[in-house]
């Protein structure tokens, strides 16, 4: 049976779905990397945050999935928050000193554990 | 146990509260409503190694535990406080599901904490207030089956208005009252002796209980419940 242009088309977008499918799934699970990961290159509010990691990984977090890991890494030491001089509006956290070493570190684990899952898959 | 959670406690609650159950916490203005969850979850957090989650949707985290310590109430390290106050300034009430955010917001804390047991939304009106109506009966009965799911004991704070003549309540939901494995009451009463301020469980499921309104009282040490107030 040949394979006609049309079912080459779908199976690409299948392979194209279903990889953002995967994709979806590992920065979800692993939000607080993401997280800290954005948060390493300039301090962010909550809302700041989730479009930042939507334009890069075009992942949307939903509010109740960000707003807790703010609250729960500032409770933790690990992230600094303030309010914009003349705006209360919005609250913007930045990396402690202690928050960076372990967000460069866990970018490095993780990082690391994606690559050898990839190997595991390849065996 | 969180019948031994405020002194007094045991005289209304003669078995404890079976764990998952969700309590509909109701009374008008000022009759501790929020006072009487947050010290049964922070005493039983202080006990046992377990978290609770508290959502604010009126007041933020400062607020809340001032009005906590002014009742002599402590905070608990395990008792995770969330308000909403961040997020509905930075989001317009349109681009937010209430419902749909507290359950995420409740599955997160699980996520980070195995043993998270207790929950608390303070409160349903608020939730109300600022979701979409729409299906909202079909909305509630969700939310309830996702706190039952995450086996949660969990307490919903409701305020209702209080007639003053009747004493009688009215609620702003009634699908709630259905739902809810059990209903804790409180109010003021005036008498003779002034004003007084009363728990009455109406209903709690596989559960002994009096009936009877008793005096709830702010001691030195918080909350104490004392006997029938009539």
């Amino acid at each position: 049976m040949k394979t006609s242009i049309q079912d080459i088309a779908d199976i690409s977008e299948f392979q194209e779905d279903n990889c953002k499918k995967f994709i979806d799934r590992i920065i979800k699970t692993n939000r607080e990397v993401f997280m800290m990961s954005s948060l390493i290159e300039k301090q962010m509010c909550g809302y700041d945050l989730i479009k930042e990691i939507f334009s890069k990984c075009d992942v949307f977090l939903s509010q109740g999935t960000v707003y807790p890991v703010l609250y729960t890494l500032e409770g933790e030491g690990l992230l600094h928050a303030e309010y914009s001089k003349g705006d209360m509006r919005s609250k913007n956290y930045s990396l402690t000193l202690k928050g960076r070493k372990i967000a460069e570190k866990d970018i490095d684990d993780f990082s690391r554990a994606l690559e050898q899952v990839s190997l595991l898959l390849k065996r | 146990m969180l019948k031994n959670t405020i002194n007094g406690l045991d005289k209304i609650l003669h078995d404890d509260i079976p764990k998952g159950s969700v309590i509909l916490v109701t009374g008008g203005e000022g009759t501790l409503k929020s006072g009487l969850v947050f010290s049964m979850m922070a005493n039983y957090i202080s006990s046992n190694d377990e978290h609770g989650l508290y959502v604010t949707l009126e007041q933020n985290i400062g607020s809340h535990l001032r009005n906590m310590n002014s009742l002599g109430i402590r905070e608990e390290g395990g008792l995770h406080i969330f308000d909403y106050r961040d997020m509905r300034l930075e989001w317009m009430d349109s681009e937010l599901d209430l419902i749909k955010t507290t359950e995420e917001v409740i599955d997160s804390y699980k996520e980070k904490y195995d043993n998270l047991t207790l929950f608390a939304l303070d409160s349903l009106n608020a939730l109300y207030s600022i979701s979409d109506h729409e299906n909202m009966r079909t909305k509630i009965y969700n939310f309830f089956s996702h706190l039952r799911d995450e086996e949660l004991t969990s307490f919903l704070i409701m305020e209702s208005a209080q007639s003053r003549i009747s004493g009688q309540f009215s609620s702003f939901h009634h699908v709630e009252h259905f739902l809810a494995d059990g209903t804790i009451e409180l109010g003021m009463i005036e008498g003779s002796g002034g004003v007084k301020r009363y728990i009455q469980i109406l209903k709690m499921r596989a559960t002994k209980h009096a009936m009877e309104k008793h005096q709830i009282i702010i001691g030195d040490n918080g909350l104490n419940i004392l006997g029938p107030i009539y």
